[in-house]
């Protein structure tokens, strides 16, 4: 089999991200040398990735103030509005307001590409999106459509934002649906994101496409219906309830999906235990037939401080090469 | 010092933490600088207690709070006067506003009292209402600060949930009657493990301590957990109600809930002041649901006040003071 490794999303901002963004917003200092210093702190962010051995990095998303902000920034009739808990975190994002389908002004992905890409050399480079389930369930909805209307319109944009991506040159796109974790998300919701992923990836071209569910382990029924989407490889949050997650591996597997495994634990920063993670790794991937598998982190790394998110990329990498050594599996480290 | 007898239909309380006065925010920030000692800043913030302490006599609530003036951040504050805590991290809350999350790095310790010196102080100027020992709970401390010592979330619970006893045992020493644990973090992740692991903690916190036993949980996924803590060691759970509008009441009522109600009927997050006869028929609501009688139910806002103006807080507390006295008429 051969096992790659790609942190899942976003990095924290260092102290001077922190400040170049604070003394911009204060008027302190221009746009271009926000610009400027974003450039250097996503190049580093992308080299820790590419010396831990990640195939496919991200360029940290260091500007952005939450997963919808930057597209919410880019439409027209959505704003960002009042805070709300980003789910269990100690985070708050601001609530999309919709008053009516959106529409998009400018790309969102595509820029950042031709820009990071060929830093990314030889790993292949990642780029994230909003699922527009969970992008439609936690927005205020005064558009005047329904939830799934609002959710296609969505994705519809979604799929433009992939498609222009990959031309631009990204080789993963991953779709983040955490919502359908939530333990109260409708049948309907998962039936519903299901299909709007299978459209971003067909949009996607020749880049592999994940379904990405973290911060909880999604519920047997809603799982089934996820299985049913076309995007080549399904992530789960290994971490967060381990238990509960290896039931659901071992009852419904990955459904003809490439497995994508949340391991290393991105809301703590102790260091994780390899031997530990090695050993669930083989558990989870007990009766998995693929030959290919992917290790991640079990959430985006923005959550705990800059120096430890550095920190959990090289052990991302560290798991990957001692797993790959331990059972004979290839390590992939870069984009093939 | 002056008595006062608290009523037994519908006494009126708060959640426990209040606008900041600008003496405790000058206060809190020359601290951080280390420009004062403890000593020194325990002193310079009490002039905000006062004046805390003199709005809730001027509203008229019963049980009362030293308004949490010293605290800049309800986990922060007893990070940094922990044995076994480290120097915190910047992790973002939202936006590009940053904090410093505190980093459990050794056993932690209980070293001297936190919140003694406040609680007695409004005591001590309360005119004999009671003031309320309000700490942070254990299960919280940990959700909110990161940990690389323990690397076992029930072990380092557990080693909070002695401090926090700790604590409380000197405050009941000193003469307090109602002590409060807040366990926001609770509702945040409403799984059975967590609510057991909580009240394992709570077993810890409260076994054998003389004095009224509260539990504060609020927002989030309460009616997930209500049937996982009803058999906490606790007397009352105080609870956010306003805000969710009341949602959570056909749950208590469906799990025969028994215990004491703190009842949120002011709420928090809105800066509008709700009138008199809102507050009233949000009682009404909950007599007519039949869960607790008023002998139970303790009137109180949501949550603490402390985003709000000093002065709407003032007046909502005034409403929801008056509210009170009329519902003792009609129940
Ligand atoms: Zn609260």
């Amino acid at each position: 089999m051969r096992v790659w490794a790609s942190t899942l999303g976003g990095f924290s901002r260092s102290r001077l991200v922190r400040r170049v963004l604070r003394d911009y917003e204060l008027g302190l200092t221009s746009y271009g040398d926000v610009e400027r210093t974003l450039l250097e702190a996503s190049s580093a962010i992308i080299g820790v990735q590419v010396a831990s051995g990640l195939a496919y990095v991200t360029d940290g998303m260091l500007d952005w103030h939450d997963i919808f902000r930057p597209f919410v920034e880019s439409w027209r009739n959505v704003t960002p509005t009042g805070l709300l808990r980003f789910f269990d975190n100690n985070f708050f994002y601001r609530i999309p307001r919709f008053t009516g389908l959106p529409e998009p002004s400018r790309l969102v992905l595509a820029p950042r590409v031709r820009k990071f890409a060929p830093i990314a050399e030889p790993s292949g480079f990642k780029v994230v999106l909003p699922g527009p389930v969970t992008f439609a369930l936690m927005s205020s909805n005064e558009s005047g459509y329904s939830l799934e209307e609002l959710s296609e319109a969505i994705a519809n944009i979604l799929a433009g934002e992939a498609k222009a991506a990959v031309e631009a040159g990204a080789s993963m796109v991953q779709i983040d649906e955490p919502m359908l974790t939530d333990p109260e998300v409708s049948r309907d919701s998962a039936v519903l994101a299901a299909e709007l992923s299978s459209r971003i990836a067909s949009a996607s071209g020749p880049a592999r496409t994940i379904l990405a569910l973290y911060f909880d382990v999604p519920r047997a029924d809603v799982y089934e219906e996820l299985l049913n989407s076309k995007v080549q490889c399904l992530s789960l949050d290994l971490i967060d309830a381990l238990e509960r997650a290896l039931k659901l591996t071992a009852s419904k597997g990955f459904g003809g999906h490439c497995a994508v495994l949340g391991l290393v634990n991105s809301r703590v920063v102790h260091e994780d235990p390899i031997d530990k993670l090695s050993s669930i790794a083989g558990k989870a991937l007990k009766d998995y037939s693929g030959e290919e598998a992917g290790l991640t982190t079990s959430t985006w790394l923005d959550l705990i401080p800059y120096d430890y998110s550095v920190r959990k990329a090289r052990i991302l990498g560290l798991l990957a090469e001692k797993l790959a050594h331990s059972r004979a599996w290839e390590l992939v480290w870069r984009a093939g | 010092m002056a008595s006062y007898t608290v009523p037994v239909k519908f006494p009126t309380t708060v959640v426990g933490s209040y606008p900041k006065m600008p003496q405790a925010e000058e206060a809190i920030k020359r601290r951080k600088a280390g420009e004062i000692s403890e000593e020194e800043f325990l002193d310079l913030v009490k002039p905000a207690v006062r004046d805390v302490v003199n709005d809730y006599v001027w509203a008229g609530v019963d049980i009362i709070s030293d308004g949490e003036q010293a605290r800049d951040d309800m986990v922060v504050y007893f990070a940094e006067r922990l044995g076994g805590y480290g120097r915190g991290d910047w992790v973002r809350v939202f936006d590009n506003v940053y904090f410093k999350k505190p980093i459990v790095t050794g056993k932690v310790e209980w070293l001297r009292p936190m919140i003694l010196d406040h609680w007695e102080y409004a005591t001590s100027i309360s005119m004999g209402r009671p003031v309320k020992a309000i700490i942070t709970g254990p299960y919280t401390m940990v959700e909110w600060s990161f940990d690389i010592h323990y690397r076992d979330k029930r072990e380092l619970v557990l080693d909070l949930a002695k401090v926090v006893r700790r604590e409380l045992e000197e405050l009941v020493k000193r003469g307090a009657k109602y002590v409060q644990v807040d366990e926001p973090a609770l509702s945040t992740r409403p799984w059975r493990e967590d609510a057991e692991l909580l009240k394992e903690a709570l077993d810890i916190v409260f076994k054998g301590l003389d004095a009224k036993r509260i539990v504060h949980i609020c927002f989030g996924r309460l009616e997930r957990i209500i049937p996982y803590i009803l058999d906490y060691p606790v007397d009352q759970f105080d609870l956010e109600m306003k805000n969710s509008n009341f949602r959570l009441l056909p749950f208590l009522k469906e799990y025969g809930y028994n215990k004491e109600l703190g009842f949120g009927v002011v709420d928090v997050h809105i800066h509008q002041v709700e009138s008199v006869k809102e507050i009233e028929e949000a009682i009404d609501k909950l007599m007519k649901t039949d869960i607790v009688g008023p002998e139970k139910t303790y009137i109180k806002p949501d949550c603490g006040l402390k985003r709000q103006q000093r002065e709407t807080a003032r007046l909502k507390l005034k409403n929801m003071v008056e509210a009170a006295k009329r519902a003792r008429e009609k129940w």
